[in-house]
């Protein structure tokens, strides 16, 4: 989280996309270019349909490009194996619309899962697991398990997880998209916050306010970057 | 991912659905359960017949009989054949080839191996003490007691009295079971008592019962199991002396010959000796004989109800499989997750393989537990059913091993197709699954 030297976190150039459906091809997202630099806070916005959520997954290294080249973290996703790829999410703080928390573990315990992926003993990920979830103010909420929890509580459960490998950048796919109003303002403060002490945020939303709340937005329409605009 | 977190997940995952999994780990104590007590059954009854065989002929000993239709076999089928060889050739002009009981002192001197050899008559009967008669299963069996003494020391000895070594015509010694038949303390026949021994002659028209009384003088102790030669718990022992004058016959129902050695180069050079002695005439059965053939009978018999339980373990091991496919489809989306947060495939492989290993495990081990009761139920039954024989089963660590490897390999083997497909998920799409 270091914003003194700025460093490339994602690099898209001529970026494509092109799904198989049946026995039609489909361009999802065509030569699409794209930079994203340590410490911003950027936010993609589309409609559905528009390729968002293709831009999202690749940027997530959950997908490969069709042709294009894509830099992670420095890393190029091209020449990467499916194995290499998954290494590659270690870097990478995923916060999905739906949480996505494990139901059967405590909030402790999903914040500990990315450190135990990574391979980090016991009782280090437990002093880190207790530290993030009290930076999210969840400190007497970390032995309940999600459905204990409310929306707003899952999510910031969420964010600690996304937090807990020290990630290039905070990949956010509709963070407010399944709680209320005034919990998503509460999202946004904190997502803010950890902005404002130099982490990386990248945005994924159809929400045109919610992408005002970014420094930076770019707008996304039928496969291809509209505009790139500082807020 | 460090090996005890990937176990520690997979834990968890199981303990979500108890009743799902306990019912897929009864699947695995059911085929283990039955291999186990099957394979420690019959190892206890191996070891039973084993030691019943070895004590009953002596695992030193030769039981030669005549003919050479295996063991028996007296009435041999090779009609008009004499026994042309045998120096003092008293075969008359009987049909069948006929042991005498003076063949004792020319089999003793064929070999140095050869420790004693006592011939045997035995007749069927009847015992009368009173008013009471019983039948003598084991027979009227006439033996030179001090030979025979030599030959059973182990069995032919007396729990109550004393066995003479040079009897009197009339000395009798009763086995354990004509003592007390129903071996509830009913004394049919004690020490001191005088009983009637009666032989039903069949050898001339018309049958005709003769009896003699005699002196009890020797109850022997309880002996068991089977009776192939040697001392019965349902014989009753006469002088070899009274043989000739009551049965009025030199004819020996078999020849006992002890071995100075009970290797088994001496038994099968001994048996040869023998057998070409009385040109083939004859047969020699060994300890090793008889328990090698129901060795052989009882591996077979292992085999099939081995087959048996391998089946019932195969079926759980489908329970596996489907269990693991249920579980996969379920957990779509947490395997996407998983893989979203950085993942490897072969550490959502080993999570899915991690559970099937700790039911197989689990199933195993409680299956050992409950195979080990059940044959012990099984053996007690077994003991209280035949009288006598106590049967003990046999749990070799051998076998708890196999049955824990077994069921592991069960387990793994099965799970390996859904913990396969669960590691080929792609996050995209698993995360996508609702």
């Amino acid at each position: 989280m270091n914003n003194e030297i700025k460093k490339t976190v994602v690099e898209a150039v001529d970026l494509k996309k092109t799904y198989t459906v049946g026995k039609i091809p489909v361009e999802a997202l065509r030569e699409a270019n794209l930079r994203v630099e340590s410490g911003e806070f950027l936010s993609i916005l589309g409609p559905s349909g528009s390729g968002k959520s293709t831009l999202l997954n690749l940027i997530g290294a959950l997908d490969k490009p069709t042709s294009g080249r894509l830099l992670i973290d420095g890393v190029d996703l091209s020449t990467l194996n499916d194995n290499q790829l998954t290494g590659v999410r270690l870097r990478i703080g995923f916060v999905f619309q739906f949480f996505n928390l494990i139901p059967r573990l405590s909030a402790l315990d999903n914040v500990e899962l990315p450190l135990s992926i990574a391979g980090v003993s016991r009782s280090e990920r437990r002093k880190r697991a207790q530290q993030l979830l009290e930076d999210v103010g969840l400190r007497d909420r970390m032995n309940h398990k999600p459905a204990e929890l409310s929306g707003g509580q899952q999510q910031r459960v969420a964010v600690a997880r996304a937090l807990a490998n020290n990630p290039a950048f905070l990949l956010m796919d509709e963070p407010t998209g399944n709680v209320d109003s005034k919990t998503a303002s509460e999202v946004m403060a904190l997502v803010k916050k950890l902005n404002s002490k130099g982490v990386t945020i990248v945005m994924v939303t159809h929400d045109q306010h919610l992408a005002m709340e970014a420094n930076r937005t770019v707008k996304v329409l039928d496969g291809v970057i509209a505009s790139d605009m500082v807020n | 991912m460090q090996a005890r977190d990937v176990f520690s997940f997979s834990f968890s995952a199981i303990k979500l659905r108890k009743l799902r999994a306990g019912l897929t780990i009864l699947g695995v104590v059911i085929g283990i359960a039955a291999i186990v007590a099957l394979l420690s059954i019959s190892q206890g009854l191996q070891t039973t017949i084993t030691n019943q065989v070895e004590k009953g002929v002596g695992a030193n000993t030769l039981v030669v009989t005549a003919g050479k239709n295996g063991f028996g076999a007296s009435g041999g089928l090779s009609s008009g054949s004499l026994i042309p060889s045998a120096p003092t050739s008293l075969s008359g002009t009987a049909s069948a080839p006929i042991l005498y009981l003076n063949y004792t002192s020319e089999i003793q001197t064929l070999s140095p191996e050869i420790n004693t050899v006592v011939a045997v008559v035995q007749q069927s009967g009847f015992i009368q003490n009173g008013d009471k008669v019983i039948q003598i299963n084991g027979g009227i069996v006439a033996v030179n007691f001090s030979e025979y003494v030599n030959t059973y020391g182990d069995t032919f000895k007396a729990e109550s009295g004393t066995i003479p070594l040079n009897p009197s015509e009339n000395d009798i010694v009763i086995g354990q079971r004509i003592h007390d038949p129903e071996q509830n303390g009913t004394i049919f026949a004690d020490i001191n008592n005088q009983v009637n021994v009666i032989w039903t002659n069949t050898t001339q028209l018309p049958y005709t019962n003769q009896s003699y009384t005699g002196t009890v003088v020797a109850v022997l102790p309880k002996i068991g199991g089977f009776g192939i030669s040697g001392p019965s718990d349902t014989g009753v022992y006469v002088p070899i002396t009274k043989a000739q004058s009551f049965f009025g016959t030199d004819e020996a129902a078999s020849i006992i010959v002890t071995l100075k050695n009970s290797d088994n180069a001496t038994i099968t050079s001994v048996s040869k000796l023998i057998t070409n002695y009385f040109d083939n005439q004859v047969t020699v059965t060994s300890a090793a004989d008889v328990s090698s053939t129901i060795s052989t009978l009882s591996s077979t018999l292992n085999l099939f109800l081995g087959g048996v339980a391998a089946i019932s373990l195969f079926v759980a091991g489908i329970g596996i499989m489907n269990i693991m496919i249920v579980s996969l489809i379920e957990r779509t989306r947490e395997i996407g997750i998983l893989k979203a947060l950085g993942m490897k495939s072969r550490t959502v492989l080993a999570i899915f393989l991690g559970e099937s290993v700790i039911i197989g495990l689990i199933g195993a081990v409680v299956g050992i537990i409950l195979g080990w009761v059940l044959s012990n139920v099984v053996a007690l039954g077994f003991s209280a059913a035949s009288s006598g024989i106590t049967l003990t089963p046999i749990l070799t660590p051998e076998v708890a091993l196999l049955a824990v490897g077994f069921g592991v390999c069960v387990s793994t083997v099965f799970a390996l197709y859904p913990a396969w497909r669960a590691s080929k998920l792609r996050p995209v799409e698993a995360l996508r699954y609702e």
